[in-house]
Protein backbone atom coordinates (compact mmCIF):
# COMPACT_ATOMS: atom_id res chain seq x y z
CA UNK A 1 0.00 0.00 0.00
CA UNK A 2 2.96 2.20 1.01
CA UNK A 3 4.96 1.71 -1.71
CA UNK A 4 1.70 2.07 -4.49
CA UNK A 5 1.23 5.83 -2.56
CA UNK A 6 4.62 6.57 -2.77
CA UNK A 7 4.70 5.63 -6.51
CA UNK A 8 1.87 7.80 -7.16
CA UNK A 9 3.07 10.67 -5.11
CA UNK A 10 6.34 10.91 -7.09
CA UNK A 11 4.48 10.64 -9.81
CA UNK A 12 2.43 13.46 -8.76
CA UNK A 13 5.69 15.39 -8.03
CA UNK A 14 6.74 14.88 -11.25
CA UNK A 15 3.50 16.34 -12.74
CA UNK A 16 3.18 19.42 -10.26
CA UNK A 17 7.22 20.61 -11.01
CA UNK A 18 6.03 20.99 -14.82
CA UNK A 19 3.49 23.40 -13.56
CA UNK A 20 3.78 27.10 -15.04
CA UNK A 21 1.81 28.47 -11.73
CA UNK A 22 4.43 27.21 -9.57
CA UNK A 23 7.28 28.68 -11.29
CA UNK A 24 5.38 31.90 -11.60
CA UNK A 25 4.36 32.22 -7.96
CA UNK A 26 7.99 30.64 -6.98
CA UNK A 27 9.59 33.76 -8.62
CA UNK A 28 7.05 36.49 -7.09
CA UNK A 29 8.14 35.20 -4.12
CA UNK A 30 12.09 34.76 -4.62
CA UNK A 31 11.65 38.90 -5.71
CA UNK A 32 9.65 39.87 -2.41
CA UNK A 33 12.03 38.33 -0.42
CA UNK A 34 15.10 40.09 -2.52
CA UNK A 35 12.74 43.69 -1.81
CA UNK A 36 12.57 42.63 1.43
CA UNK A 37 16.12 44.14 1.36
CA UNK A 38 15.17 47.39 -0.11
CA UNK A 39 12.03 47.88 1.81
CA UNK A 40 13.69 47.38 4.93
CA UNK A 41 16.15 50.51 4.15
CA UNK A 42 12.93 52.55 4.57
CA UNK A 43 13.28 52.16 8.07
CA UNK A 44 16.93 53.76 10.47
CA UNK A 45 16.17 51.20 12.48
CA UNK A 46 15.65 47.40 13.11
CA UNK A 47 16.23 46.42 9.42
CA UNK A 48 17.46 42.92 9.96
CA UNK A 49 14.01 42.53 11.92
CA UNK A 50 11.80 43.95 9.15
CA UNK A 51 13.92 41.77 6.67
CA UNK A 52 12.63 38.58 8.69
CA UNK A 53 9.70 39.85 9.03
CA UNK A 54 8.84 40.44 5.13
CA UNK A 55 10.74 37.65 3.76
CA UNK A 56 8.84 35.38 6.30
CA UNK A 57 5.50 37.10 5.48
CA UNK A 58 6.73 36.42 1.54
CA UNK A 59 7.41 32.90 1.98
CA UNK A 60 4.15 31.95 4.02
CA UNK A 61 1.89 33.75 1.87
CA UNK A 62 3.31 32.23 -1.83
CA UNK A 63 3.49 28.91 -0.03
CA UNK A 64 -0.25 28.72 0.66
CA UNK A 65 -0.95 30.08 -2.82
CA UNK A 66 1.26 27.58 -4.18
CA UNK A 67 -0.39 24.86 -2.14
CA UNK A 68 -4.14 26.25 -2.94
CA UNK A 69 -3.81 26.74 -6.83
CA UNK A 70 -1.81 24.05 -7.55
CA UNK A 71 -3.31 21.56 -5.02
CA UNK A 72 -6.92 22.59 -6.24
CA UNK A 73 -6.06 21.15 -10.06
CA UNK A 74 -4.51 17.83 -9.27
CA UNK A 75 -7.79 15.65 -9.24
CA UNK A 76 -9.54 17.95 -11.23
CA UNK A 77 -6.68 17.52 -14.31
CA UNK A 78 -6.79 13.52 -14.05
CA UNK A 79 -10.68 13.46 -14.44
CA UNK A 80 -11.05 16.22 -16.92
CA UNK A 81 -8.12 14.07 -18.56
CA UNK A 82 -9.83 10.63 -17.72
CA UNK A 83 -6.75 9.34 -16.79
CA UNK A 84 -8.08 8.60 -13.45
CA UNK A 85 -9.97 5.77 -14.96
CA UNK A 86 -6.70 4.02 -16.39
CA UNK A 87 -5.19 4.98 -12.58
CA UNK A 88 -8.31 3.88 -10.66
CA UNK A 89 -8.23 0.20 -13.15
CA UNK A 90 -5.39 -0.90 -11.69
CA UNK A 91 -5.10 -2.31 -8.00
CA UNK A 92 -5.35 1.14 -6.13
CA UNK A 93 -7.86 2.01 -4.24
CA UNK A 94 -9.53 5.86 -4.67
CA UNK A 95 -8.19 6.04 -0.76
CA UNK A 96 -4.66 5.32 -1.96
CA UNK A 97 -4.88 7.73 -5.09
CA UNK A 98 -5.90 10.44 -2.71
CA UNK A 99 -3.44 9.98 -0.40
CA UNK A 100 -0.74 9.56 -3.27
CA UNK A 101 -2.18 12.71 -4.83
CA UNK A 102 -1.56 14.68 -1.46
CA UNK A 103 1.61 13.31 -0.08
CA UNK A 104 3.20 14.09 -3.80
CA UNK A 105 1.79 17.89 -3.49
CA UNK A 106 2.97 18.09 -0.48
CA UNK A 107 6.52 16.98 -1.25
CA UNK A 108 6.34 19.53 -4.41
CA UNK A 109 5.09 22.54 -1.41
CA UNK A 110 8.03 21.32 0.69
CA UNK A 111 10.76 21.45 -2.34
CA UNK A 112 9.59 25.06 -3.23
CA UNK A 113 9.78 25.95 0.62
CA UNK A 114 12.59 24.94 0.59
CA UNK A 115 14.06 26.82 -2.15
CA UNK A 116 12.42 30.02 -0.83
CA UNK A 117 14.23 29.25 2.74
CA UNK A 118 17.53 29.13 0.72
CA UNK A 119 16.90 32.24 -0.97
CA UNK A 120 15.96 33.83 2.72
CA UNK A 121 18.93 32.50 4.02
CA UNK A 122 21.06 34.07 1.29
CA UNK A 123 19.35 37.29 1.80
CA UNK A 124 20.04 37.06 5.64
CA UNK A 125 23.62 36.09 5.19
CA UNK A 126 24.01 39.17 2.38
CA UNK A 127 22.54 41.80 4.69
CA UNK A 128 24.45 40.53 8.00
CA UNK A 129 21.04 39.86 9.59
CA UNK A 130 20.88 37.49 12.33
CA UNK A 131 19.61 33.93 11.98
CA UNK A 132 19.10 31.67 14.57
CA UNK A 133 16.74 28.31 16.04
CA UNK A 134 13.71 30.46 16.39
CA UNK A 135 13.76 30.94 12.50
CA UNK A 136 14.30 26.86 11.97
CA UNK A 137 11.38 26.71 14.65
CA UNK A 138 8.80 29.43 12.46
CA UNK A 139 10.02 27.40 9.35
CA UNK A 140 9.04 23.83 11.08
CA UNK A 141 5.61 25.48 11.87
CA UNK A 142 5.61 26.70 8.15
CA UNK A 143 6.06 23.01 6.95
CA UNK A 144 3.03 21.85 9.09
CA UNK A 145 0.83 24.48 8.32
CA UNK A 146 1.16 24.08 4.87
CA UNK A 147 0.86 20.50 4.77
CA UNK A 148 -2.72 21.39 6.19
CA UNK A 149 -3.33 23.92 3.41
CA UNK A 150 -2.53 20.93 1.03
CA UNK A 151 -5.09 18.57 2.85
CA UNK A 152 -7.86 21.32 2.51
CA UNK A 153 -7.17 22.09 -1.00
CA UNK A 154 -7.28 18.07 -1.13
CA UNK A 155 -10.42 17.71 0.58
CA UNK A 156 -12.05 20.66 -1.26
CA UNK A 157 -10.84 19.23 -4.90
CA UNK A 158 -12.07 16.06 -3.80
CA UNK A 159 -15.99 16.85 -5.00
CA UNK A 160 -15.96 20.45 -6.51
CA UNK A 161 -14.62 22.18 -9.47
CA UNK A 162 -11.12 23.75 -8.79
CA UNK A 163 -12.96 27.49 -8.98
CA UNK A 164 -14.97 26.86 -6.03
CA UNK A 165 -12.05 24.66 -4.12
CA UNK A 166 -9.55 27.59 -4.45
CA UNK A 167 -12.46 30.04 -3.24
CA UNK A 168 -13.36 27.46 -0.28
CA UNK A 169 -9.51 26.82 0.54
CA UNK A 170 -8.59 30.34 0.70
CA UNK A 171 -11.87 31.48 2.88
CA UNK A 172 -10.88 28.76 4.99
CA UNK A 173 -7.27 29.92 5.28
CA UNK A 174 -8.17 33.73 5.92
CA UNK A 175 -10.71 32.63 8.11
CA UNK A 176 -8.35 30.45 10.23
CA UNK A 177 -6.02 33.29 10.55
CA UNK A 178 -8.84 35.24 12.08
CA UNK A 179 -10.73 32.86 14.47
CA UNK A 180 -8.25 33.24 18.01
CA UNK A 181 -9.18 37.78 17.29
CA UNK A 182 -12.33 36.66 16.60
CA UNK A 183 -12.94 34.73 20.05
CA UNK A 184 -10.99 37.32 21.92
CA UNK A 185 -13.66 40.01 20.04
CA UNK A 186 -16.71 37.36 21.13
CA UNK A 187 -15.19 37.43 24.50
CA UNK A 188 -16.19 40.81 24.89
CA UNK A 189 -19.40 41.42 23.22
CA UNK A 190 -22.27 41.49 25.51
CA UNK A 191 -24.30 38.75 23.20
CA UNK A 192 -23.34 35.45 24.61
CA UNK A 193 -24.81 33.96 21.27
CA UNK A 194 -21.63 35.48 19.93
CA UNK A 195 -19.32 34.68 22.33
CA UNK A 196 -20.82 31.10 20.91
CA UNK A 197 -20.56 31.45 17.36
CA UNK A 198 -16.88 32.69 18.08
CA UNK A 199 -16.10 29.94 20.31
CA UNK A 200 -16.88 27.13 18.11
CA UNK A 201 -15.95 29.02 14.96
CA UNK A 202 -12.07 28.75 16.80
CA UNK A 203 -12.73 25.44 17.78
CA UNK A 204 -13.90 24.00 14.66
CA UNK A 205 -12.13 25.68 11.79
CA UNK A 206 -8.18 25.19 11.89
CA UNK A 207 -6.36 27.85 14.26
CA UNK A 208 -3.83 29.03 11.31
CA UNK A 209 -2.14 31.49 13.81
CA UNK A 210 -1.17 28.61 16.30
CA UNK A 211 1.48 28.07 13.28
CA UNK A 212 3.36 31.50 13.63
CA UNK A 213 5.96 31.94 15.33
CA UNK A 214 6.91 35.01 13.07
CA UNK A 215 6.81 37.49 15.65
CA UNK A 216 8.32 35.46 18.46
CA UNK A 217 10.98 34.69 16.47
CA UNK A 218 11.71 38.28 15.38
CA UNK A 219 11.48 39.75 18.74
CA UNK A 220 14.31 37.43 20.26
CA UNK A 221 11.03 35.93 22.85
CA UNK A 222 12.05 32.63 23.97
CA UNK A 223 10.17 29.79 22.11
CA UNK A 224 9.64 26.30 23.82
CA UNK A 225 9.58 23.24 22.74
CA UNK A 226 5.77 22.94 23.79
CA UNK A 227 5.35 26.50 21.58
CA UNK A 228 6.40 23.78 18.96
CA UNK A 229 4.94 20.74 19.53
CA UNK A 230 1.48 21.06 20.53
CA UNK A 231 0.61 23.12 17.07
CA UNK A 232 2.53 20.28 15.26
CA UNK A 233 0.29 17.62 17.20
CA UNK A 234 -2.74 19.66 16.50
CA UNK A 235 -1.93 19.97 12.58
CA UNK A 236 -1.19 16.52 12.44
CA UNK A 237 -4.30 15.20 13.87
CA UNK A 238 -6.46 17.94 11.89
CA UNK A 239 -4.79 16.78 8.82
CA UNK A 240 -5.43 13.23 9.24
CA UNK A 241 -9.69 14.20 9.95
CA UNK A 242 -9.61 16.21 6.46
CA UNK A 243 -7.59 13.28 4.66
CA UNK A 244 -10.27 10.42 6.23
CA UNK A 245 -13.10 13.15 5.45
CA UNK A 246 -11.72 13.68 2.01
CA UNK A 247 -11.13 9.73 1.23
CA UNK A 248 -14.53 9.00 2.67
CA UNK A 249 -16.23 11.81 -0.03
CA UNK A 250 -14.14 10.69 -2.95
CA UNK A 251 -14.80 7.11 -2.40
CA UNK A 252 -18.55 8.12 -3.17
CA UNK A 253 -17.73 10.48 -6.06
CA UNK A 254 -19.21 9.65 -9.51
CA UNK A 255 -16.98 10.42 -11.89
CA UNK A 256 -19.19 10.05 -14.63
CA UNK B 1 3.38 38.98 -51.59
CA UNK B 2 2.27 36.83 -48.59
CA UNK B 3 5.50 37.08 -47.46
CA UNK B 4 5.51 41.03 -47.66
CA UNK B 5 1.91 41.51 -46.24
CA UNK B 6 3.75 39.25 -42.68
CA UNK B 7 7.08 41.73 -42.57
CA UNK B 8 4.29 44.84 -42.76
CA UNK B 9 2.01 43.03 -40.17
CA UNK B 10 5.22 42.45 -37.97
CA UNK B 11 6.44 46.37 -38.68
CA UNK B 12 2.88 47.46 -37.45
CA UNK B 13 2.96 45.54 -34.53
CA UNK B 14 6.39 46.91 -33.57
CA UNK B 15 5.01 50.52 -34.20
CA UNK B 16 1.77 50.25 -32.33
CA UNK B 17 4.10 48.51 -29.59
CA UNK B 18 6.21 51.52 -29.39
CA UNK B 19 4.20 54.04 -29.71
CA UNK B 20 2.00 52.48 -26.39
CA UNK B 21 5.10 52.27 -24.71
CA UNK B 22 5.96 55.95 -25.28
CA UNK B 23 2.52 57.63 -24.78
CA UNK B 24 2.36 55.47 -21.37
CA UNK B 25 5.75 56.45 -20.05
CA UNK B 26 5.17 60.10 -21.49
CA UNK B 27 2.03 60.21 -19.56
CA UNK B 28 3.30 58.76 -16.43
CA UNK B 29 5.90 61.10 -15.85
CA UNK B 30 3.34 63.71 -16.21
CA UNK B 31 1.86 62.14 -12.99
CA UNK B 32 2.42 65.35 -10.42
CA UNK B 33 2.38 63.30 -7.45
CA UNK B 34 5.73 64.87 -5.80
CA UNK B 35 3.84 68.22 -4.92
CA UNK B 36 1.21 65.99 -2.92
CA UNK B 37 3.30 63.31 -1.97
CA UNK B 38 0.97 62.24 0.83
CA UNK B 39 -2.55 62.25 1.31
CA UNK B 40 -4.00 64.68 4.00
CA UNK B 41 -4.56 61.40 6.13
CA UNK B 42 -3.14 58.12 6.20
CA UNK B 43 -5.64 55.06 6.26
CA UNK B 44 -4.99 53.31 9.26
CA UNK B 45 -7.71 50.77 9.88
CA UNK B 46 -9.93 51.06 13.16
CA UNK B 47 -7.87 49.64 16.53
CA UNK B 48 -10.67 47.03 17.13
CA UNK B 49 -10.30 45.22 13.81
CA UNK B 50 -6.38 46.28 12.77
CA UNK B 51 -5.38 42.77 14.01
CA UNK B 52 -8.47 41.33 11.95
CA UNK B 53 -7.04 43.21 8.79
CA UNK B 54 -3.54 41.84 9.05
CA UNK B 55 -5.07 38.25 7.79
CA UNK B 56 -2.29 36.87 9.86
CA UNK B 57 0.54 38.60 8.98
CA UNK B 58 0.88 40.98 12.00
CA UNK B 59 4.75 41.25 12.20
CA UNK B 60 4.87 42.71 8.57
CA UNK B 61 1.56 44.98 8.83
CA UNK B 62 3.29 46.36 12.22
CA UNK B 63 6.45 46.76 10.31
CA UNK B 64 4.66 48.29 7.16
CA UNK B 65 2.81 50.94 9.61
CA UNK B 66 5.85 51.56 11.55
CA UNK B 67 8.01 52.72 8.28
CA UNK B 68 4.69 54.85 7.24
CA UNK B 69 5.09 56.56 11.00
CA UNK B 70 8.85 57.15 10.36
CA UNK B 71 8.15 58.97 7.15
CA UNK B 72 5.26 61.10 7.85
CA UNK B 73 7.42 62.39 11.10
CA UNK B 74 10.43 62.50 9.25
CA UNK B 75 9.16 64.18 6.07
CA UNK B 76 7.97 67.67 7.81
CA UNK B 77 9.13 69.45 9.79
CA UNK B 78 5.82 70.38 11.37
CA UNK B 79 4.43 66.50 11.44
CA UNK B 80 1.05 65.79 11.98
CA UNK B 81 1.55 64.36 15.80
CA UNK B 82 -2.15 63.47 15.67
CA UNK B 83 -2.03 60.82 12.58
CA UNK B 84 1.71 59.83 14.39
CA UNK B 85 -0.28 58.84 17.01
CA UNK B 86 -3.01 56.82 15.24
CA UNK B 87 -0.32 54.89 13.20
CA UNK B 88 1.80 54.05 16.52
CA UNK B 89 -1.39 53.11 18.26
CA UNK B 90 -2.28 50.31 15.22
CA UNK B 91 1.40 49.50 15.17
CA UNK B 92 1.19 48.14 18.92
CA UNK B 93 -2.70 47.10 18.80
CA UNK B 94 -1.30 44.48 15.90
CA UNK B 95 2.72 43.90 17.51
CA UNK B 96 3.05 44.66 21.01
CA UNK B 97 6.53 43.18 20.73
CA UNK B 98 7.40 45.47 18.86
CA UNK B 99 10.80 47.77 20.47
CA UNK B 100 11.81 50.97 19.12
CA UNK B 101 8.13 52.29 18.43
CA UNK B 102 7.47 52.99 22.13
CA UNK B 103 10.53 55.57 21.94
CA UNK B 104 9.90 56.99 18.72
CA UNK B 105 6.22 58.09 20.47
CA UNK B 106 8.11 59.38 22.87
CA UNK B 107 10.30 61.67 21.34
CA UNK B 108 7.85 62.58 18.33
CA UNK B 109 4.55 63.07 20.23
CA UNK B 110 5.07 66.27 22.53
CA UNK B 111 3.25 68.91 20.47
CA UNK B 112 0.39 68.68 23.54
CA UNK B 113 -1.03 67.65 26.67
CA UNK B 114 -3.13 65.49 25.36
CA UNK B 115 -0.53 63.81 22.60
CA UNK B 116 1.76 63.54 25.63
CA UNK B 117 -0.35 61.38 27.77
CA UNK B 118 -1.15 59.10 24.34
CA UNK B 119 2.47 58.34 24.04
CA UNK B 120 2.68 57.69 27.68
CA UNK B 121 0.11 55.29 26.94
CA UNK B 122 1.76 53.68 24.68
CA UNK B 123 5.15 53.63 26.82
CA UNK B 124 3.01 51.87 29.80
CA UNK B 125 2.25 49.04 26.85
CA UNK B 126 5.38 48.98 26.30
CA UNK B 127 6.65 48.62 29.66
CA UNK B 128 4.16 46.10 30.06
CA UNK B 129 5.47 44.22 27.49
CA UNK B 130 9.56 44.92 27.86
CA UNK B 131 9.56 45.05 31.62
CA UNK B 132 13.50 44.61 31.43
CA UNK B 133 13.99 47.72 28.93
CA UNK B 134 14.65 50.77 31.28
CA UNK B 135 14.41 53.59 28.44
CA UNK B 136 10.53 52.95 27.95
CA UNK B 137 10.09 53.93 31.74
CA UNK B 138 13.05 56.26 31.74
CA UNK B 139 11.17 58.26 28.43
CA UNK B 140 8.02 58.28 30.29
CA UNK B 141 9.29 59.09 33.65
CA UNK B 142 10.78 62.36 31.72
CA UNK B 143 7.64 62.72 30.01
CA UNK B 144 5.58 63.08 33.37
CA UNK B 145 8.12 65.20 34.73
CA UNK B 146 8.77 67.13 31.54
CA UNK B 147 5.66 68.30 29.35
CA UNK B 148 3.23 67.15 32.41
CA UNK B 149 5.35 68.94 35.34
CA UNK B 150 4.17 65.75 37.96
CA UNK B 151 7.31 65.66 39.90
CA UNK B 152 6.91 62.82 42.17
CA UNK B 153 4.80 60.26 39.80
CA UNK B 154 7.94 60.46 37.41
CA UNK B 155 10.26 59.53 40.57
CA UNK B 156 8.04 56.96 41.53
CA UNK B 157 8.28 55.79 37.17
CA UNK B 158 11.97 56.15 37.40
CA UNK B 159 12.28 53.93 40.30
CA UNK B 160 11.65 51.02 38.14
CA UNK B 161 14.67 51.44 35.87
CA UNK B 162 17.21 51.23 39.22
CA UNK B 163 18.60 47.88 38.67
CA UNK B 164 17.76 47.57 35.39
CA UNK B 165 20.58 46.22 32.82
CA UNK B 166 22.33 49.68 31.27
CA UNK B 167 20.27 52.25 33.41
CA UNK B 168 22.64 55.31 33.84
CA UNK B 169 24.33 55.30 37.08
CA UNK B 170 22.97 59.17 37.10
CA UNK B 171 19.27 58.04 37.18
CA UNK B 172 19.11 57.54 40.87
CA UNK B 173 20.14 60.89 41.70
CA UNK B 174 18.12 62.34 39.57
CA UNK B 175 15.17 60.40 41.20
CA UNK B 176 16.35 62.36 44.42
CA UNK B 177 16.01 65.42 42.52
CA UNK B 178 12.50 64.99 41.47
CA UNK B 179 11.34 63.92 45.10
CA UNK B 180 13.23 67.28 46.95
CA UNK B 181 11.70 69.20 44.04
CA UNK B 182 7.80 69.39 46.18
CA UNK B 183 9.79 70.05 49.18
CA UNK B 184 10.90 66.56 50.12
CA UNK B 185 14.11 66.57 50.94
CA UNK B 186 13.77 64.02 53.62
CA UNK B 187 12.29 61.55 51.48
CA UNK B 188 15.04 62.33 48.85
CA UNK B 189 17.85 61.43 51.21
CA UNK B 190 16.16 58.43 52.54
CA UNK B 191 15.86 57.33 49.06
CA UNK B 192 19.30 58.14 48.44
CA UNK B 193 20.24 56.16 51.87
CA UNK B 194 18.32 53.01 51.02
CA UNK B 195 20.43 52.76 47.83
CA UNK B 196 23.97 53.42 48.96
CA UNK B 197 22.79 50.26 51.53
CA UNK B 198 21.57 48.27 48.54
CA UNK B 199 24.26 48.26 46.27
CA UNK B 200 27.80 46.81 46.19
CA UNK B 201 29.21 49.08 43.78
CA UNK B 202 31.95 51.12 44.93
CA UNK B 203 32.01 53.58 42.12
CA UNK B 204 27.97 54.16 42.34
CA UNK B 205 28.27 54.40 46.13
CA UNK B 206 30.67 57.34 46.23
CA UNK B 207 28.52 58.89 43.61
CA UNK B 208 25.36 58.00 45.97
CA UNK B 209 27.18 59.83 48.70
CA UNK B 210 27.71 62.59 46.73
CA UNK B 211 23.86 63.24 46.01
CA UNK B 212 23.77 63.18 49.53
CA UNK B 213 25.94 65.71 50.70
CA UNK B 214 24.78 67.60 48.13
CA UNK B 215 20.81 67.04 49.58
CA UNK B 216 22.65 68.36 53.29
CA UNK B 217 23.58 71.49 51.48
CA UNK B 218 20.47 72.07 50.08
CA UNK B 219 19.17 71.33 53.68
CA UNK B 220 20.66 74.19 54.91
CA UNK B 221 20.34 76.71 51.95
CA UNK B 222 17.43 76.14 52.88
CA UNK B 223 17.62 77.16 56.42
CA UNK B 224 19.21 79.78 55.39
CA UNK B 225 16.34 80.87 53.47
CA UNK B 226 14.05 81.35 56.38
CA UNK B 227 16.50 83.23 57.73
CA UNK B 228 16.67 85.57 55.30
CA UNK B 229 13.25 85.77 54.96
CA UNK B 230 13.85 86.45 58.81
CA UNK B 231 16.10 89.46 58.14
CA UNK B 232 13.63 91.41 55.82
CA UNK B 233 11.18 91.03 58.35
CA UNK B 234 13.16 92.54 61.15
CA UNK B 235 15.58 95.21 58.82
CA UNK B 236 12.74 95.99 56.23
CA UNK B 237 15.33 94.88 53.45
CA UNK B 238 16.89 91.97 51.79
CA UNK B 239 20.59 90.78 53.10
CA UNK B 240 23.24 91.84 50.48
CA UNK B 241 25.60 89.26 51.63
CA UNK B 242 24.77 85.96 53.58
CA UNK B 243 27.15 87.39 56.15
CA UNK B 244 24.59 89.93 56.79
CA UNK B 245 22.57 87.09 58.43
CA UNK B 246 25.73 87.39 61.40
CA UNK B 247 25.65 90.95 61.69
CA UNK B 248 23.93 94.02 63.35
CA UNK B 249 22.50 94.41 66.92
CA UNK B 250 19.94 91.81 66.42
CA UNK B 251 21.88 88.93 64.49
CA UNK B 252 19.36 86.58 62.87
CA UNK B 253 22.18 84.16 63.03
CA UNK B 254 25.04 83.48 65.30
CA UNK B 255 27.19 81.71 62.95
CA UNK B 256 26.90 79.67 59.38
CA UNK B 257 26.55 76.39 59.21
CA UNK B 258 29.27 75.00 56.91
CA UNK B 259 29.00 75.60 52.99
CA UNK B 260 30.87 72.38 52.06
CA UNK B 261 31.13 68.95 54.61
CA UNK B 262 34.40 68.48 54.64
CA UNK B 263 36.21 70.56 52.44
CA UNK B 264 37.17 74.13 54.18
CA UNK B 265 37.54 77.24 51.84
CA UNK B 266 34.19 77.42 50.66
CA UNK B 267 31.36 80.19 51.83
CA UNK B 268 27.83 81.26 51.50
CA UNK B 269 27.42 83.28 48.48
CA UNK B 270 24.26 85.09 46.97
CA UNK B 271 24.25 83.83 43.26
CA UNK B 272 25.04 86.60 40.65
CA UNK B 273 22.23 86.08 38.41
CA UNK B 274 19.60 84.63 40.69
CA UNK B 275 20.34 85.77 43.72
CA UNK B 276 19.53 83.31 45.84
CA UNK B 277 22.00 81.76 48.52
CA UNK B 278 24.54 78.93 47.01
CA UNK B 279 27.60 77.28 48.28
CA UNK B 280 30.32 78.29 46.48
CA UNK B 281 31.11 75.12 46.09
CA UNK B 282 28.19 73.86 44.08
CA UNK B 283 27.45 77.38 42.79
CA UNK B 284 23.91 76.58 42.46
CA UNK B 285 20.68 75.03 44.09
CA UNK B 286 19.86 71.59 44.51
CA UNK B 287 16.97 71.31 41.60
CA UNK B 288 15.43 70.39 38.71
CA UNK B 289 16.98 72.30 36.25
CA UNK B 290 14.40 73.66 33.24
CA UNK B 291 14.53 76.55 31.16
CA UNK B 292 12.11 79.56 31.60
CA UNK B 293 10.50 78.82 28.44
CA UNK B 294 9.72 74.93 29.37
CA UNK B 295 8.93 76.07 32.77
CA UNK B 296 6.74 78.72 30.89
CA UNK B 297 5.40 75.78 28.76
CA UNK B 298 4.77 73.89 31.76
CA UNK B 299 2.60 76.47 33.38
CA UNK B 300 0.49 76.67 30.60
CA UNK B 301 -0.06 73.04 29.48
CA UNK B 302 -1.09 73.11 32.98
CA UNK B 303 -3.66 75.27 32.89
CA UNK B 304 -4.91 73.94 29.76
CA UNK B 305 -5.42 70.69 31.97
CA UNK B 306 -7.10 71.89 34.26
CA UNK B 307 -9.68 73.86 32.23
CA UNK B 308 -10.08 70.25 29.89
CA UNK B 309 -10.80 68.58 33.25
CA UNK B 310 -12.75 71.18 34.47
CA UNK B 311 -14.96 71.10 31.23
Amino acid sequence: MILRIWTLASNTVREAIRSKLLYTLLGFAIALILLAIALSQLSYIDNDRILQNFGFASIRLFSVAIAIFVGVNLIHKEVDRRTVYTILSKPLSRSEFLLGKYFGLLITIWLQLGIMVAFFVGTSVVTGASLGLSDAAVIALLCVELALVVAIATLFSAFTTPMLASFFSVGIWIVGNLTRDLKLMGAKASDTSIEWVTTWLHRVLPDMASFDLTIEAAHGLPISASDLAIPMVYGVGYIVILLMISMAIFERRDFR
Amino acid sequence: MIKTTARAKQWLSLAISLIAIATTGAAHSRMDFMSNPEPAEIVVPPRRFARLMTLGFDATFADYYWMRAVQLSGGEENADTDATAGILETIVEINPWVDHPYRFAAVWLTSSPAIVERANRLLEIGIAHHPLEWRNRYHLGFNQFFYLDRPLLAADTLEGTIGLERTPRYVPRLIARLRSSQGGLAVASAFITQLIEETDDEFQKAELSKALDEIEIERRARFLDEAREEYWRRKGRDIERVTDLLTGPNPVLERLPRAQLFLDGFEWILHEETGVIVSSFYRSRYELHVTPSDRARQKRWGEMRKRQEGV
